[in-house]
């Protein structure tokens, strides 16, 4: 497999699953980064007992877990409010709310609704998060309630 | 269910520009250099603190093998609490991070009561030694001393070695282990929600 390749397809891809989870551009690109740093070092051993997919996607999500423990750079993260905050500004308010209402989540809701979201199947995001697909469904369904509520609330 | 919102739709225009492949390149280079910086970095404290020792050794010509002794223990305290304070930080690096979210909250968990045990266990081990160090590095000088001056001496050192056992290792011990503790139950904390 090649990590260039990989770099290409998944980039995207990751970079929004990190971004529902933290809501901060800068924030969420350092974790992206991370994240394939991590991919680069360990495509060496990967066995394909999964698909590659998800195995990048246990990477990525296991790298935002890790999150709390460098709670610390993310003030680092937010003094910088600059030239970068201007391409969000652009952005329509609906993407910027969704983001937002999912990083208010619980940190596996996070994960699991930007699986959904990026249209993987919930066997695979049961493989990844480690639960039942009968719980990851449910769990799905509650989620889209929960972010449906927040967007009727705000008059979308 | 809905209800008309498309959120994939809306998820997937959130677009960035994947950053140059040769950014990530920079990254990975700096990400090595660093770890063969550190790796550096502690051959270089290994053999200076030997070199002290050796210095010691030859400058002062000690004759008690127990002035001896005690050098090794306090320069053994310090190696050793420096080495673990970075194998402890390499241990996190070392966990599987492609199992799934479930085992790997599991796994971080385990990690960080095992640091915890190891960190109170080293930080005892560390002044155990150190104390034991001194006072047998002072038994030498102390014994040309007369009772009475070999005695304040002690007395001083003693209190002194008392004070940083009674109130500064477990000071220390105490904020090592609030931060671990915070962790451990934020990981907690995202494990319930997985059940």
């Amino acid at each position: 497999m090649d990590f260039n390749e990989i770099y290409k397809t998944y980039w995207q891809k990751i970079f929004r699953l990190c971004m529902g989870y933290v809501n901060n551009f800068d924030l969420a690109q350092d974790l992206a980064q991370e994240t394939f740093i991590i991919v680069w070092q360990q495509l060496p051993n990967f066995r394909k007992e999964s698909t590659v997919q998800t195995w990048i996607y246990r990477i990525a999500s296991n790298n935002c877990l890790r999150q709390i423990e460098k709670e610390k750079r993310i003030t680092k993260a937010d003094l910088p409010i600059g030239f970068k905050d201007e391409c969000q500004e652009s952005l329509e308010p609906q993407i910027k709310m969704l983001y937002k209402f999912i990083s208010e989540l619980p940190e596996t809701d996070r994960i699991i609704i930007s699986l959904e979201l990026e249209e993987i199947n919930q066997a695979e995001i049961a493989n990844i998060v480690g639960l039942s697909e009968t719980n990851i469904r449910v769990k799905i369904h509650r989620i889209k309630k929960k972010l449906t509520q927040k967007f009727k609330e705000r008059g979308q | 269910m809905d209800n008309n919102i498309n959120f994939k739709n809306i998820w997937q225009q959130q677009k960035v520009n994947p950053p140059d492949m040769d950014d990530l390149h920079t990254k990975v280079k700096q990400y090595k250099r660093a770890s063969l910086r550190k790796q550096i970095f502690y051959n270089v404290v290994l053999a200076a603190t030997f070199g002290f020792i050796i210095f010691i050794w030859i400058y002062y010509q000690p004759q008690f093998i127990s002035t001896k002794i005690g050098i090794i223990l306090i320069v053994m305290a310090m190696v050793i609490y420096l080495f673990s304070y970075n194998s402890m930080l390499s241990i996190l690096n070392k966990i599987d991070n492609t199992q799934t979210n479930s085992k790997y909250l599991q796994s971080l968990r385990t990690l960080n009561t095992k640091q915890k045990y190891l960190q109170t266990t080293i930080m005892s081990l560390y002044f155990i030694m150190l104390s034991i160090g001194i006072c047998l590095v002072m038994y030498e000088s102390a014994s040309k001393m007369t009772v009475f001056w070999a005695s304040v001496t002690y007395i001083c050192t003693l209190n002194w070695i008392g004070f940083n056992w009674f109130y500064i290792r477990p000071r220390t011990i105490k904020k090592q282990q609030a931060k671990l503790d915070e962790l451990l139950h934020k990981f907690e904390a995202i494990n319930q929600q997985l059940k």
